[in-house]
């Protein structure tokens, strides 16, 4: 069979791909948990999860340019590898996220329950579901689901602008937290951005199926 | 109603409703309607059989040369209908010039080789000017200047093949056909004459069938893909490469038959 050895790569980067995207939720939840619970082990934990993620992409980068050398892909194949570069260096970028999240919680140990932290957990679980969504699209090559997966990027920017408002009124009444104010804000943009780095990767699996530049989200 | 005002490519040669039917009634090539553009190299890709040989040979009236094949449509090149009663093929060749997968040089010296078609066809300027110049514009002359009254048959597979090139050249040709031109060669040998066509396209305009997809990737403007006789998809090799229209020929550059 002339794509044996063809369909066996793409067999392993789907399943990688796979192992990568649940790896960054896994790290994202984690993260968002030891926020919450002010748990700087756990934090810690993330930031160790963070560089076996970052294997994974480097392994990912190797076995798709091993591909590419080759089997010489053209036309779907060759849109199919670049689509599982972007995959894995958006999660790897989502995973940083998580990280910094973790990172942040040091900051907020001495702190009591803030309620805003129900708005990034919010955040946190949409972008679960954008991660999970766009892993699901990449491996079932599903258009649709790709487009439905971004729009979800409206709703963690709608919590974003809503929590930067709420910090700025907090600020005004707050003056001496402003540095925890202005990292509350920061982790919030973390987790905006990880939207956007899953829209990104919606972008590039409309591209692999249709072999169109699409821009979603504007 | 408003004028159409969509700019259309210019072509040098253009077939239409082309079909090329064989003495035992197989039609190799099944009206095909297509242009190509002056100055750019155009490579007709397909699996064996696909009739793109075929269709390359139909272009300059080498079918003609094969008892019993018929032509049917028209190829515009210059204006008229090749296949126009008062053409000479002679004169269309001289014009349309064509590279064969296997280097045949003529069993002559390297310089006989480039002067004897060049007189064949009239040429009476300065010869000496012709084949340096024919042998400088396919890269072979510095290899070659000091062998001029060697036989052609002494010299590597790779250097036969730019001897027949700039045999082709001194014809002062507008197309010059190439039909696997580096099938028969080692890969240094062909990435030699890659070079000489990127090189040639700015003077020339060259059509080349080529079963190797990457050379079609790496040296053309256009590229053609055949099924079966017929024309499937015809546009620029980027976009045929990355993202082509035709299932039939995703199916194709991918691997999945052919």
């Amino acid at each position: 069979m002339p794509r044996e050895a063809f369909e066996r790569s793409i067999e392993e980067i789907n399943a990688r791909i796979t192992a990568m995207g649940a790896a960054t939720v896994d790290a994202l939840q984690k993260a968002m948990f030891a926020f919450r619970e002010r748990d700087l082990d756990s934090a810690k934990k993330i930031k160790k999860a963070d560089v076996l993620i970052d294997i994974q992409q480097l392994e990912i980068d190797d076995l798709i340019a091993t591909t590419m050398a080759t089997q010489q892909p053209v036309a779907k194949d060759l849109r199919l590898l670049l689509c599982a570069i972007q995959m894995a260096s958006d999660l790897e970028r989502g995973a940083d996220y998580a990280a910094h999240l973790a990172k942040a919680t040091k900051f907020f140990v001495q702190e009591p329950q803030w309620r805003q932290t129900e708005i990034l957990e919010q955040m946190a679980n949409i972008g679960a579901s954008m991660i999970t969504g766009t892993v699901n699209a990449f491996i079932g090559r599903d258009a649709q689901l790709a487009r439905q997966t971004s729009l979800l990027d409206d709703q963690i920017d709608h919590l974003h602008k809503g929590l930067i408002k709420e910090m700025v009124l907090l600020l005004g009444t707050r003056p001496d937290d402003a540095e925890k104010v202005t990292k509350f804000i920061q982790v919030s943009g973390y987790l905006e951005r990880l939207g956007d780095h899953m829209t990104n990767a919606c972008e590039s699996i409309l591209y692999m199926i249709e072999g169109i530049h699409v821009e979603l989200n504007t | 109603m408003m004028q159409e005002t969509t700019t259309r490519p210019s072509f040098i040669i253009e077939t239409k409703d082309l079909s090329i039917i064989y003495g035992d009634g197989h039609e190799g090539v099944k009206h095909v309607s297509m242009g190509f553009q002056e100055r750019n190299v155009t490579a007709i890709i397909g699996p064996s059989g696909c009739g793109k040989s075929t269709l390359l040979r139909g272009l300059n009236r080498m079918n003609e040369l094969i008892p019993g094949t018929r032509t049917l449509g028209e190829v515009w090149y210059s204006n008229k209908n090749i296949y126009g009663p008062s053409v000479d093929p002679v004169v269309i060749r001289r014009h349309i010039g064509m590279v064969f997968q296997k280097p045949n040089p003529f069993p002559k010296s390297v310089y006989q080789n480039i002067a004897w078609a060049a007189k064949a066809h009239g040429y009476s300027g300065n010869m000496d000017e012709l084949v340096e110049n024919s042998l400088h514009k396919a890269a072979l002359w510095e290899e070659v200047k000091d062998k001029l009254k060697k036989s052609a048959l002494a010299l590597s597979g790779g250097q036969q093949q730019r001897l027949c090139i700039a045999r082709a050249i001194a014809l002062q040709p507008d197309v010059i056909l190439m039909d696997e031109p580096t099938s028969a060669l080692d890969p240094i040998a062909a990435s030699y004459i890659e070079d000489l066509i990127s090189e040639l396209r700015k003077d020339y305009t060259i059509i080349i069938v080529t079963h190797n997809m990457q050379q079609a990737g790496r040296i053309s403007d256009n590229t053609a893909f055949m099924l079966l006789g017929d024309l499937i998809e015809v546009g620029p090799t980027k976009k045929l490469f990355i993202a082509p229209e035709d299932e039939r020929t995703e199916r194709y550059l991918t691997g999945r038959f052919g």
